[in-house]
C-alpha cells in the first residue's frame, strides 16, 4: 500500500444538548508518503476529532478519507477493525498506557489482541522499546516513568504492527522541553518512506519540523485591518453557527436576529439586535467558533471590526458576556 | 488479555484483597448456615440411628416424629414383640422441653428426656462413666456439661449423672437426658405406663390399632420436619448471604470498571472487543469469588464452634461452594457490563 492520505470535504457534526456542533466542516487536505503532517489549531478546533476519524474511531457526517487504496470512511465491521489494528498506530495525548502493565506489557497488548504469539510479541516489544531508547525500562510500570518515557512507550506501542499511518494527539502536551526534544526527534525519524505521521498540536516546535502544516482554524493575522461595511437584504445570513471569524459587527441600520440551529433542524431565536448595538464578539475574542447564527430580519447595514479595532473605535462599549455569542 | 487481567488483579491487590475477605466471610457464614440447616437432620439421624432399631412403632398422632408426644399404652410393646420377624422390642418415652438445674447453679437448662429400658434398644453407649443401672440414674449428652458423679434436678427429684454420651441432641442442639423408663414415666406421665415409641430389631408386619410402623429414615425425615420453619429461615438467610456476596463482588467490579473506563477505551482502540473485555472482567470476578470460597471453607470450620447446635457442613456443600461462587462472580459482572459496552474507543483521545 502506498502511503497517501486524502481527506475530502470532511464534516463531523454532533448533537450537544440539542445544538448542532460541527468541529469539522468541509475540511480537505492531502499528505504524501513519508511526510510529517502537523494539524495546527487552538483547542476545540477539531484536531482530535480529525484524528479520531483518521483512526477509524469516529464516523464523519459526510466527506471521505482515503489512505492508499482504502476508502476509510466506507469501512465497516471486520474491515474497519483490521484497518484500526494494522494500518493505524495511535499515540494518545495523555499517553493512555495501562497502569497495571509494565512498559513491555503495554507494547505487547495490541499484538496479543491481534493474535501474535506471546514469544514473538515479547521479542517485538523488546525491539521497539530499544528503538525508542527504553530497553532498560521495559519492566517499569507507567507510574515509575517520566512523561517523556511514557510517551515513548506509547509510540513504541503505536509501532507494533509497523503501521503506515501514525496519529499522534498533542504528543508534547504533557512534556517538559527536554522530553519534548526526544519525542519530536523520534517522530521526525519515523516519518520515512512507507509511512505518514499526522501530529495534532498547537506547539510551534512541531510545525518547524513538519513537512506539511494543516491549519484547522483560519489564521486571522491582520488585527488592524480597516472596518468592513456589509449590506444585508432581509433573510441574508451574516455568519453561521460553527464558523470561525475575527469580526465584531456593529449594526448601523436595520434589524438582525441571533438564532441557534438545533440538532432536530429547528431554529431557536435568541435575540434581536438593532442600530447602535453590536453582535458576534465572543468568538473573535476567545478564538472560538461562532456559537450562534445571525441573519437580517430586514435590510440592514453592519460594519465589521477586528477586536482591536472595535476596542479602539468604540471605547464606550463595554463588551458583555452574552450566552449566545 | 489474560496478562492484562492478572496484571490488573495484582495492581489492585489491596482492593481485591478487601473484596476477598468480605466475600470470604459472607460465604463462610453461608456455608455455616448450610451446615446449620443440615445439622438439624444430622443430629436427628445420630440420635435415631444411635438407638440401633430397624423399625420404629409410633402413635399415628405423632405423624412420624419421635419428638412429638403421641403417647400410647406400654402394653402395646408386648403386642409388637409378638409380631413375626421382630427379634427384640424396647419401649421409649420421649419428652421434649424439660428444665434441669445443674448442681451448683440455679438457672435451668432445657433438655429432652428419653426414658429407656436399661439394656434395651435406645439405652445409649457412654463415652464416660457407665450405663444406666438403676432408678434415678441418668446419662446425659456432653453438651450439658455434666460429669459422672454430679447431680441434676428435674422437677422435684435429684438424679445422679452416671454416664456421658456424645452427639445426642435433638431439636436444634437440645441435649438429651437418658433415664430408666420407669423414672421417666414418674416424671412425665405421673407414673402411668405410657410410652411414645417402640424401637424394634426386625420389622413388624403390622402395628396395633392407632400405631404405625416406620423405618428409621422416615422417622428422621418426619422428626426433622418439625423444624421446617427454622430450616426455611436458615435457607432464606443463606440465600441472602449469596446475594450479599454477589453485591460485594458486583460493587467491587463496578468500581474497578469505573476506574478502568479509559483503559477500556484504549483497549478497544487497540483492537479489543467488548466480549474480550467482559471476559477479562469475568475472570477477575471468578478469581476473587473462588479465592473467597476457599477462604470461606477454612473460616467456616472455625465458625462451627460458635453455634450451640450441630453444624454439619457436608462434602456436597463444600463442593457446591466454589461452583456457586463462580456463578455469583459471573452474575456480578453484569453490573459492570454496561461500563464496558458503553466505552467508546474514541474516548481514548479525550
Amino acid at each position: 500500500m502506498s502511503a497517501h492520505l486524502g481527506v475530502e470535504d470532511l464534516t463531523v457534526s454532533f448533537d450537544s444538548g440539542g445544538y448542532v456542533i460541527k468541529p469539522l466542516d468541509g475540511l480537505s487536505f492531502a499528505a504524501e508518503d513519508g511526510e510529517l503532517v502537523a494539524l495546527l489549531g487552538p483547542s476545540g478546533c477539531g484536531k482530535t476529532t480529525l484524528l479520531s476519524c483518521l483512526a477509524g474511531l469516529l464516523t464523519p457526517a459526510s466527506g471521505k478519507i482515503r489512505f492508499g487504496d482504502l476508502d476509510v470512511t466506507g469501512l465497516r465491521g471486520p474491515a474497519l477493525a483490521a484497518y484500526r489494528r494494522e494500518t493505524v498506530g495511535v499515540v494518545f495525548q495523555a499517553f493512555n498506557l495501562i497502569a497495571s502493565l509494565s512498559a513491555r506489557g503495554n507494547v505487547v497488548v495490541p499484538m496479543r489482541l491481534a493474535g501474535v504469539p506471546r514469544a514473538r510479541a515479547k521479542e517485538r516489544a523488546a525491539e521497539l522499546l530499544a528503538r525508542v531508547g527504553l530497553d532498560e525500562r521495559a519492566h517499569h510500570r507507567p507510574g515509575q516513568m517520566s512523561g517523556g518515557q511514557q510517551q515513548r512507550v506509547a509510540i513504541a506501542r503505536a509501532l507494533v504492527h509497523d503501521p503506515p499511518l501514525i496519529l499522534a494527539d498533542e504528543p508534547t502536551a504533557h512534556l517538559d522541553h527536554i522530553q519534548v526534544e526526544g519525542v519530536l526527534r523520534l517522530l521526525r525519524e519515523l516519518a520515512a518512506p512507507g509511512r505518514i505521521i499526522v501530529v495534532s498540536t498547537h506547539d510551534d516546535r512541531v510545525t518547524q519540523l513538519a513537512d506539511r502544516v494543516i491549519e484547522l482554524a483560519p489564521n486571522f493575522t491582520d488585527a488592524d485591518r480597516a472596518p468592513e461595511e456589509t449590506s444585508l437584504g432581509a433573510g441574508d445570513v451574516l455568519f453561521r453557527q460553527g464558523e470561525r471569524g475575527d469580526l465584531i459587527y456593529h449594526v448601523d441600520s436595520g434589524l438582525l436576529e441571533v438564532y441557534r440551529e438545533m440538532a432536530d433542524g429547528s431554529v431557536e431565536s435568541l435575540a434581536h439586535v438593532g442600530p447602535g448595538n453590536y453582535v458576534g464578539e465572543l468568538g473573535p475574542i476567545l478564538n472560538l467558533p461562532r456559537s450562534a447564527s445571525v441573519r437580517a430580519v430586514e435590510d440592514a447595514v453592519v460594519v465589521g471590526y477586528t477586536v482591536r479595532a472595535f476596542r479602539r473605535t468604540h471605547p464606550h462599549h463595554v463588551i458583555e458576556q452574552r450566552a449566545y455569542n | 488479555m489474560l496478562a492484562v487481567t492478572f496484571a490488573d488483579l495484582w495492581f489492585r491487590a489491596r482492593q481485591f484483597t478487601i473484596a476477598v475477605v468480605g466475600v470470604g466471610l459472607v460465604l463462610a457464614l453461608a456455608l455455616a448456615l448450610s451446615g446449620l440447616a443440615d445439622g438439624f437432620r444430622a443430629e436427628t439421624a445420630a440420635t435415631v440411628d444411635g438407638v440401633g432399631a430397624t423399625s420404629w412403632v409410633l402413635s399415628r398422632a405423632a405423624h412420624g416424629s419421635v419428638t412429638a408426644f403421641g403417647a400410647f399404652p406400654q402394653s402395646d410393646v408386648a403386642t409388637v414383640a409378638a409380631e413375626p420377624g421382630v427379634h427384640r422390642s424396647s419401649p421409649i418415652l420421649f419428652a421434649a422441653g424439660q428444665a434441669v438445674v445443674r448442681s451448683g447453679t440455679t438457672a435451668p437448662t432445657w433438655v429432652d428426656i428419653v426414658g429407656v429400658q436399661p439394656g434395651g434398644l435406645g439405652d445409649p453407649a457412654v463415652v464416660a462413666g457407665h450405663r444406666i443401672a438403676g432408678p434415678d440414674q441418668i446419662v446425659v449428652d456432653s453438651k450439658l456439661q455434666g460429669v459422672p458423679g454430679g447431680t441434676l434436678s428435674l422437677g422435684h427429684h435429684g438424679y445422679a449423672v452416671v454416664g456421658i454420651v456424645d452427639d445426642r441432641t435433638m431439636l436444634g442442639g437440645t441435649p438429651l437426658v437418658y433415664m430408666p423408663l420407669a423414672s421417666a414415666q414418674r416424671l412425665v406421665t405421673g407414673g402411668r405406663p405410657l410410652v411414645t415409641a417402640i424401637a424394634t430389631s426386625g420389622t413388624p408386619t403390622q402395628a396395633p390399632a392407632g400405631l404405625v410402623v416406620l423405618s428409621p429414615a422416615s422417622v428422621i425425615t418426619y422428626s426433622t420436619s418439625e423444624l421446617g420453619s427454622a430450616v426455611n429461615s436458615i435457607d432464606g438467610t443463606r440465600t441472602l448471604m449469596w446475594i450479599v456476596a454477589a453485591v460485594i463482588v458486583a460493587f467491587m467490579l463496578y468500581v474497578a470498571a469505573l476506574d478502568r473506563r479509559r483503559d477500556f477505551a484504549v483497549l478497544k482502540a487497540l483492537g479489543a472487543s467488548s466480549a474480550v473485555l467482559f471476559g477479562s472482567l469475568a475472570i477477575e470476578a471468578v478469581v476473587v469469588t473462588v479465592i473467597a470460597a476457599l477462604v470461606a471453607e477454612v473460616v467456616a470450620n472455625f465458625m462451627t464452634g460458635m453455634f450451640q447446635q450441630v453444624v454439619d457442613i457436608t462434602p456436597d456443600a463444600r463442593l457446591a461452594l466454589p461452583i456457586v461462587a463462580l456463578v455469583v462472580g459471573v452474575i456480578a459482572c453484569v453490573a459492570a457490563l454496561r461500563r464496558i459496552t458503553s466505552a467508546d474507543p474514541a474516548q481514548a483521545f479525550g
